[in-house]
C-alpha cells in the first residue's frame, strides 16, 4: 500500500470520527428537545417517582453536563449506559443481540443479491434483446418497483399461510428464509439492471473490440475484461446497500417478527429511551461510514487507475 | 456456441447457489413446516401476547403481558382461579388461607398469614415469610421508584415513606411498610383500614415475592440463568425480542394440577404477523388482531375469535379551562362555568355510540353512559355502572340506546340554543367556537375522531383533528394543552376508586385539569357527606375543597355501603362537569385455537395457560 493511500485512509478515518461526533451531538440535543420523556406513560407516576427515576439515571442534571458525561463514557469506556425502558439491560447488549440477527440476515441477503444480480445482469447483457434478456428485465422491473412491505406480505401469505412450508416468525432459523428473500429481491433486481447496463457499456468499448480483433477468446473477454470493469457501478451501490441492509429493515422485521436492530431503533424513539436512541444511532452511523470507506478503498482494487486522495 | 455453453454454465451455477442458499435453511425449514403443520405437541403451547416485556421483575412490571408471565412464574399469597362453575375467584396460593383482618384500636386492620408447606424457589431454597416482607418493602420503596409502588398505599406506613416537604425531599427516609415476618412461615401486615379489594391486591404481581440475594443483581430479571422464581413455571429460555420459554416447575406444591408442560411466549408487536402465525397454526393463542381484520375474523373464525369484557372506558375528555362560550356571551363567573358544564353535557348527547361500536370499532365494545367501567362491582355485588346516574329507565347518565338517539339530539340542540345562535333554515349553530380534537396517531382513534367531527358538523360545530405521536401526545394532554382529547383508562383492580382518585387536583392523570389553572379558583362545587356519617358539608367550594375531600373520605371509609355510595357521588360530580364524555367500555379480544381447552383470562386481561390441554 502506498503512503498516499495510507494517508488517504487515515484522513478518511478522522473524517469518519468527526462525522460520528456530529451525529452524536445533533441526535443528543434533538432527542432531548422532543416533547415527552422516558418515564411518561398512559398512567402517570407521581412527581416523586418521576423525580426519583430521573435522579437515578442522571436526567435531572443540566443538559450540557449530561452531554459531557455521555461523550466521556463513550470515548473512555465505550459505555452506552443502561436502557431506560428495558430495566436491567445494557444498551450495548440489546444492540448486539439485534445486530447479530440483522447482520446475519443482511449479509446473506446481500451475498445472494450480489451473486444473482451479477450473474443475471451479465447473462442479460450477453443475450441482449433475446428472450432471456426480456424476461430478466420484466422481472427485475417488477421487483425494483415493488416495495418490501408488499413483497414481504405476498411471500408471507403464499409460503406461510397458503402453502405452510415456511414459518411466519423469525424466531427459528427457518423463519429467516422469507425475510432474507424479501430483503434480497430489491437489491438483486437493482444489481441485475446495473450490471446489465454497465456491461453493455463496457462491451461497446474500443478495448473490447481490440481484444476481439486480436482473437482473444470470448470467455476471456467477458471474465477478464468486461465483467470486472462493469462492476464499478455495482460496487458503488453495494457498499452503502450492505450497510443499510445489515443495520436492519424495520418493515421486514415487523412483517416477519424478526428480532433485529431495526425494530429496536424505532421503538427506542417511541419510548424516548435516550441511551438506546443514542446507541443505535451511533452504531448505524458508524456502520454506514465504515461501509462507505471500504467501498472507496475497493474501487482501487477493481480499477487501479483510480487514485485515492 | 461457446457463449451458449457459458450461459448455461453460469445459469446452472446461479441455480446451484440459490439452491445451496435455500438448501442450507431447508433443514431448518422442515422444522418450521413441521411446526406450522402440527401446532406443537399436546403438552406444549405457543402463544403471543405482545413484544418484549419492558421488565419481568414483579415489583417493576406495570404491563398486562408482563403480568401474565409473572402469574405463571410466581406464587403470591393469593391467585386468580376458576371455580367449578367457571367463575373467576381469588384463592389462596402461597398462603394457607386468606384470613380475615383484625381491627386494631386505632382503626387499622392487621392480617396474619401462614405460608404453605413445601414452597421452594426455583433454585431449591425454601420460600420464607421474610422473602415476602423484603419484597413488599422493596416494591413500595422510594429507591426502587416502581410504577405500581402505589399498590401498597393501603398498607400502613406507605404514606410516611412517600411524604415529602416543600422541597420535594422525603420527610421520613427510614420509614417502612407495617409488614413483618414473625417467623419463617408467618407474615403480618397492617392496613390503614379494611379494604374490600385486599385479597385481589395479594394476587397482583407487585405483591409477588422475590429473594434479596437474587435481586441484588440489577440484571437478574433479564436472563434465565439468574431468574429465580417460586411459581408453577420456571423460565427455561429467553431469546430477547423473540421468545420466552416457560417450563413446568415439578417442585411446586400444585404441580399436579398443572397440565401444560411448556409454554412458549413468542414476542411480536405486529398484529398482522400474529395473525399470520395463528392462521398457519404455529401459535395457538394471540392477544391482538389487526383492527381492519376484525369483521372478517368474526365471520371466518366464529369460535376462535373471542371477545371478553375488560375493566376500561374509552372516552373523550375536555380541558375544563377551554373557552367554549360564544364571543358575544355576557355570562361570567359561576354562571359561565355552569353554562359550560351544561354545554359539554349537551354535546355528549350528540354522539351515536352504537354506530361507533358497531361500525367503527366492531369488537363487541359496549356503549358507555358512565365513566366507571363495566365489570366493576358495587357494594352489593351488582355492576357498579348499572347503578350509576340518577334516572330510572336507562343505565348511566344518559340513554345511549339506539331509540334514544333522536330524543338526545333534540335535547342537546334545545340546550345549546340557550347559548348559541341557531339558524333554523340550515339547522346549524353559527357562533360555536372552532375546537380541536387531539388523538394519538392510530387508524382506530382517527376513525373515531372523524366520526365525532362529522357528528358535530351536523349542528354546525367545527372541530379540527390533530394527531400526535404517542409520547408527545401524552405530554400535551397531561399539560392541558388541548381543548378536546381522546382518552382511555383501564382499572388496575376491581374497585371503582381506581377510576375516581385519578381526578383529584394533584393527580398526574388529571388530564381534564380539574382544580388547575383558571379552574383552581372556580367555586361552584358542593359536597354534603352528612348522610354518610361525616360532618363535611361544603357549598360553592373549589374542586380541591370538594372532590379531593370526597376522595380522601372514600379512602378512609370502612363502611362498604357508605363507601360505595360516596363513590357514586364522586362519579356524579365528575359527570356533572360534562368534562368526561364516555364512548364505550373496552373489550379484550384475542384468538384462541379451538384445540385448546382449560384456558381462562382475568378481568384485568391476564391470561392463564397452566391448566390448558390441547386436543
Amino acid at each position: 500500500m502506498s503512503s498516499k493511500t495510507l494517508l488517504y485512509i487515515v484522513k478518511r478515518i478522522l473524517l469518519a470520527l468527526f462525522t460520528i461526533w456530529v451525529v452524536i451531538t445533533i441526535t443528543f440535543f434533538v432527542m432531548h428537545a422532543v416533547p415527552g420523556g422516558p418515564f411518561v406513560g398512559e398512567k402517570a407516576t407521581t412527581p416523586a417517582v418521576q423525580a426519583a427515576m430521573e435522579a437515578k439515571y442522571g436526567l435531572d442534571k443540566p443538559l450540557m453536563e449530561q452531554y459531557g458525561t455521555y461523550l466521556r463514557d463513550i470515548v473512555t469506556k465505550f459505555d452506552f449506559g443502561p436502557s431506560l425502558k428495558q430495566r436491567g439491560r445494557m444498551v450495548i447488549d440489546i444492540i448486539s443481540d439485534g445486530l447479530k440477527t440483522s447482520a446475519k440476515l443482511g449479509v446473506i441477503a446481500a451475498c445472494i443479491s450480489a451473486v444473482v444480480g451479477i450473474v443475471l445482469g451479465a447473462v442479460a447483457a450477453l443475450q441482449r434483446n433475446k428472450l432471456i434478456d426480456r424476461v430478466v428485465m420484466v422481472l427485475t422491473t417488477a421487483f425494483v418497483s415493488m416495495p418490501s412491505f408488499i413483497m414481504g406480505s405476498l411471500l408471507l401469505v403464499l409460503f406461510a399461510i397458503k402453502l405452510r412450508v415456511l414459518p411466519a416468525n423469525g424466531a427459528t432459523p427457518a423463519g429467516l428464509v422469507l425475510p432474507i428473500i424479501t430483503l434480497a429481491l430489491y437489491p438483486a433486481a437493482y444489481i441485475t439492471r446495473l450490471t446489465r447496463s454497465s456491461m453493455l457499456d463496457v462491451l461497446g468499448q474500443d478495448y473490447i473490440r481490440t481484444a476481439r480483433a486480436k482473437g482473444v477468446s470470448g470467455r476471456h473477454i467477458i471474465f477478464g475484461h468486461a465483467l470486472k470493469n462493469s462492476l464499478i457501478p455495482v460496487l458503488t451501490y453495494f457498499g452503502p446497500m450492505l450497510a443499510y441492509i445489515v443495520t436492519g429493515s424495520l418493515v421486514v422485521e415487523r412483517i416477519f417478527a424478526v428480532p433485529g436492530i431495526g425494530r429496536a431503533f424505532v421503538s427506542s424513539i417511541t419510548n424516548r429511551d435516550y441511551p438506546m436512541i443514542m446507541g443505535t444511532t451511533i452504531i448505524l452511523a458508524a456502520l454506514i461510514v465504515i461501509m462507505n470507506l471500504i467501498t472507496d478503498i475497493l474501487y482501487k482494487v477493481v480499477d487501479p487507475r483510480i487514485t485515492l486522495e | 456456441m461457446k457463449t451458449k455453453k457459458l450461459v448455461a454454465l453460469v445459469l446452472a451455477l446461479a441455480m446451484l447457489l440459490c439452491l445451496a442458499a435455500c438448501g442450507k435453511k431447508d433443514d431448518g425449514s422442515s422444522n418450521g413446516s413441521a411446526n406450522a403443520a402440527t401446532p406443537g405437541a399436546a403438552n406444549s403451547i405457543a402463544v403471543c401476547l405482545a413484544s418484549e416485556p419492558d421488565t419481568i421483575d414483579p415489583a417493576l412490571n406495570s404491563a398486562v403481558d408482563g403480568a401474565t408471565l409473572l402469574a405463571h412464574l410466581f406464587s403470591g399469597l393469593a391467585k386468580w382461579a376458576q371455580d367449578d362453575s367457571g367463575n373467576l375467584v381469588i384463592v389462596p396460593d402461597a398462603a394457607e388461607e386468606l384470613v380475615e383482618g383484625v381491627e386494631n384500636d386505632d382503626g387499622t386492620v392487621t392480617y396474619t398469614y401462614t405460608l404453605r408447606d413445601g414452597l421452594v424457589w426455583s433454585d431449591g431454597e425454601p420460600v420464607t415469610a421474610g422473602d415476602f416482607e423484603f419484597s413488599w418493602q422493596r416494591a413500595a420503596s422510594t429507591g426502587l421508584a416502581a410504577d405500581y409502588g402505589y399498590m401498597f398505599e393501603v398498607v400502613d406506613g406507605y404514606n410516611d415513606i412517600w411524604e415529602t416537604d416543600d422541597n420535594d425531599e422525603y420527610v421520613n427516609p427510614d420509614a417502612k411498610l407495617n409488614v413483618r415476618a414473625i417467623d419463617e412461615k408467618t407474615l403480618e401486615v397492617t392496613l390503614y383500614n379494611a379494604v374490600s379489594y385486599w385479597n385481589e391486591l395479594l394476587a397482583f404481581p407487585t405483591y409477588f415475592p422475590v429473594r434479596e440475594d437474587v435481586v441484588e443483581n440489577e440484571s437478574w430479571a433479564t436472563d434465565p440463568s439468574t431468574y429465580v422464581c417460586n411459581g408453577m413455571y420456571t423460565m427455561s429460555g429467553w431469546d430477547h425480542n423473540s421468545l420466552i420459554t416457560l417450563t413446568k416447575n415439578p417442585n411446586h406444591p400444585d404441580a399436579d394440577e398443572v397440565t401444560m408442560e411448556t409454554i412458549e411466549f413468542y414476542l411480536s408487536d405486529d398484529s398482522n404477523n400474529m395473525l399470520s402465525n395463528f392462521k398457519n397454526g404455529s401459535w395457538q393463542m394471540i392477544d391482538d388482531v389487526p383492527t381492519n381484520e376484525i369483521a372478517a375474523l368474526k365471520e371466518e373464525y366464529p369460535d376462535e375469535f373471542i371477545v371478553v369484557g375488560q375493566l376500561g372506558t374509552y372516552y373523550v375528555c375536555w380541558n375544563i379551562n377551554e373557552e367554549i362560550l360564544p364571543a358575544s356571551s355576557t355570562l361570567t363567573g359561576a354562571e359561565a362555568e355552569n353554562a359550560k358544564a351544561e354545554i359539554r353535557n349537551a354535546i355528549s348527547l350528540l354522539f351515536d355510540r352504537n354506530y361507533i361500536v358497531n361500525d367503527i370499532t366492531q369488537a363487541g365494545q359496549v356503549p358507555a353512559s358512565s365513566f366507571v367501567a363495566m365489570g366493576l362491582t358495587d357494594a352489593d355485588g351488582s355492576e357498579f355502572y348499572e347503578n350509576a346516574g340518577h334516572d330510572s329507565g336507562f343505565v348511566g347518565y344518559y340513554d345511549v340506546s339506539e331509540d334514544a338517539l333522536e330524543g338526545n339530539f333534540e335535547t342537546a340542540v334545545e340546550t345549546l340554543k340557550k347559548y348559541y345562535t341557531y339558524d333554523e333554515a340550515t339547522g346549524k349553530f353559527t357562533d360555536f367556537p372552532t375546537l380541536t380534537y387531539l388523538y394519538n396517531t392510530s387508524e382506530g382513534h382517527k376513525a373515531i375522531g372523524e366520526y365525532l367531527q362529522s357528528a358535530l358538523a351536523n349542528v354546525g360545530i367545527t372541530i379540527n383533528l390533530e394527531n400526535q405521536e404517542w409520547a408527545t401526545f401524552l405530554n400535551t394532554r397531561k399539560q392541558g394543552d388541548f381543548s378536546l382529547a381522546r382518552n382511555g383508562w383501564l382499572g388496575d383492580y376491581n374497585d371503582p376508586i381506581s377510576f375516581l382518585d385519578m381526578w383529584t387536583t394533584s393527580s398526574g392523570n388529571n388530564d381534564v385539569q380539574f382544580g388547575k389553572g383558571d379552574n383552581a379558583n372556580v367555586a361552584i362545587y358542593s359536597l354534603d357527606l352528612t348522610p354518610y356519617g361525616l360532618d363535611t358539608k361544603v357549598e360553592n367550594g373549589t374542586w380541591a375543597e370538594t372532590y379531593d375531600v370526597l376522595i380522601s373520605a372514600i379512602k378512609t371509609c370502612t363502611d362498604a355501603e357508605n363507601r360505595y355510595a360516596m363513590m357514586h357521588l364522586a362519579e356524579d360530580m365528575l359527570m356533572e362537569t360534562g368534562c368526561l364524555c364516555p364512548l364505550y367500555f373496552y373489550t379484550d379480544l384475542y384468538m384462541l385455537d379451538s384445540s385448546v381447552h382449560g384456558f381462562f383470562s382475568s378481568p384485568l386481561g391476564y391470561k392463564y395457560f397452566m391448566y390448558c390441554t390441547i386436543e
